[in-house]
């Protein structure tokens, strides 16, 4: 009988993450005035130290003691076999899945907070800032900050505060000081707030305030921190897939296909890093970054923009409305065209080495129950994305009749994310189709709304 | 007075992940604009691009595109509220 779980004892862990930097051509990022970003440009919100592992190219970073210390609260984390999935679809393939959710705050997310926190401590800083939408970053930093002894402060965005309470416990539990955003706390909260007492809130707000704390700080005793995109959080997370490989290896097995959620990039990344530098090196393994079906206005954009214009404003050739017949398949090429996309994943886009897949919203939840119900875990409304892809490559391989190894990441658990799978068991996420009418006299009460008069052009 | 079909509609924010209402994508960009993934989160859910079309000027619908199609880098973004935030504290 084949085992169910795989497992790394605490002395099999990697010792070393793996720096993608180092295999491949990168352009430097550029700053607001083109020119590229300097360190001392990031050092008002960056401890030295992490600028320096953002911009390293060394291939092998060694995980500080300490580091490890924490990690092993819950890792190394089991790689599971999806006996039951495979069950249930009746497919040949074989499915593994490393099970993030395991974490304390229930996510990935620390793999990189744990990190970031350490290094931060190192530089002598006290105290770390950051921005939280729905509050998976702000806890899992809440979780970090509170292993090492550092205060946290965390900006919630208002929507979110007000509708996520148990969120907002779990940092606290912690001790992280999870505020709403706007706050009369910063200078930007207030300017919000001054504006519309009863605003939402946004996370470019949230952002500004986090920010402004660590700027304005002038012992120097604060810094910012960001949960996704930059090159040093892809670098923390690769420990997912470092293990997975010694995982794989344990069972004589390696994976034809790699899937994880691309939202910012870090937990697919994370996965699957270690396995482009095997393709890089001559592997045949497909890896497939999976995001959410994109506009197909903007994704088979039949208008062309002048990118020459750096104002971004040059005028559109005419485009045609989607239309209410439109139907794209439910997988799909993706595109990897969100602006939150770590460089380096779209990097790797670029050069063939992954394969973006785009799923719609329905299929990610109808595959998110199934997985709930055959594996047990309610997965986080993220990682559904992921699930969908893999599903769908499960019942390719059964009508190809192959014996493919599909490895996923189970970024995260859902426990605290339940209105999303409510909306979707009350039917909530049934298309609405206007007729022209319809939107004809949806225009004519919007004229009225005063929310019209904000949108105005960008500067 | 809102549009109960459309503005109360709900789904979740990719970016927030949380759910939110038609009515918050329409002020929570930048500066309380639309936020640029508007179409990308509500075209599968009705003809978001033709109603926006049907409430915004030519301009300003070409600018949402243009946001959506080629918004900033993340680094180059925290440079700018870096910068934002020193004037703030600095003026």
């Amino acid at each position: 009988m084949d085992e169910r779980k795989i497992l790394l004892r605490e002395d099999e862990m990697p010792r070393q993450w793996y720096n993608i930097l180092a295999d491949i051509a990168m352009n430097p990022p550029l700053g607001p005035d083109g020119n590229p970003v300097t360190p001392e440009q990031l050092a008002p919100v960056f401890p030295m130290n992490l600028i320096e592992q953002e911009v390293s190219t060394e291939r092998w970073i060694d995980i500080p003691e300490p580091v490890m210390d924490v990690l092993k609260i819950w890792r190394p984390a089991p790689l599971v076999r999806a006996r039951n999935l495979e069950k249930a679809l009746g497919t040949p393939a074989k499915i593994y899945f490393k099970n993030e959710s395991l974490s304390p705050p229930g996510s990935h997310k620390p793999n990189t907070a744990v990190a970031q926190v350490y290094y931060n401590k190192e530089f002598g800083i006290k105290r770390i800032t950051t921005e939280t939408g729905a509050g998976q970053w702000g806890s899992a930093l809440s979780f970090a900050c509170a292993q090492f002894g550092l205060e946290c402060k965390i900006y919630m965005v208002r929507v979110s505060f007000d509708q996520k309470p148990y969120r907002k416990s779990m940092m606290a539990t912690w001790g992280g000081n999870c505020i709403p955003s706007p706050s009369p706390e910063t200078r930007a909260g207030r300017a919000a707030l001054e504006k519309d007492p009863n605003t939402p809130g946004s996370l470019g707000i949230a952002i500004s305030e986090a920010i402004e704390e660590a700027v304005a700080d002038e012992s120097g005793q604060t810094r910012y921190s960001l949960g996704s995109v930059l090159n040093h959080v892809m670098l923390h997370q690769t420990i997912i897939g470092l293990e997975a490989k010694k995982q794989m290896e344990k069972i004589g097995q390696y994976p034809d296909i790699i899937i994880g959620c691309a939202g910012g990039g870090s937990n697919f990344a994370g996965l699957a890093f270690p396995f482009v530098h095997d393709k890089i090196n001559g592997k045949q393994i497909e890896i497939y970054p999976v995001e959410p079906a994109g506009c197909p206005t903007l994704t088979k954009a039949p208008f062309v923009y002048d990118h020459g214009d750096t104002a971004k404003y040059t005028p559109l050739l005419p485009m045609h409305s989607l239309g209410h017949a439109f139907v794209p398949p439910p997988i799909h090429s993706g595109g990897l065209r969100y602006h939150g996309m770590a460089p380096t994943v779209s990097q790797l886009v670029d050069e063939g080495l992954l394969t973006p897949k785009s799923v719609k919203q329905k299929e990610v939840f109808e595959a998110g129950i199934l997985l709930a119900r055959t594996e047990g875990i309610i997965p986080a409304p993220e990682t559904n994305h992921a699930l969908a892809a893999v599903v769908d490559e499960a019942r390719k391989a059964k009508e190809e009749g192959k014996e493919k190894v599909i490895l996923f990441n189970w970024s995260g658990h859902g426990l605290l994310d339940l209105t999303a799978y409510e909306n979707y068991l009350a039917g909530n996420l049934k298309d609405i189709v206007l007729s022209d009418e319809e939107i004809a006299e949806a225009g004519k009460i919007y004229a009225d709304h005063p929310k019209p008069a904000s949108l105005k052009s960008r500067k | 007075m809102t549009d109960p079909t459309i503005e109360n509609l709900e789904t979740r924010c990719p970016r927030l992940g949380s759910p939110i209402t038609f009515q918050y994508c329409l002020i929570s960009g930048e500066d309380d604009t639309i936020c640029w993934k508007v179409l990308d989160c509500w075209w599968e859910r009705f003809d978001v691009e033709n109603y926006l079309k049907s409430n915004m000027s030519e301009a300003e619908f070409n600018q949402l595109m243009a946001r959506a199609e080629k918004p900033k880098n993340k680094v180059s973004s925290i440079l700018e509220i870096v910068k934002e935030a020193k004037k703030r504290v600095e003026g």
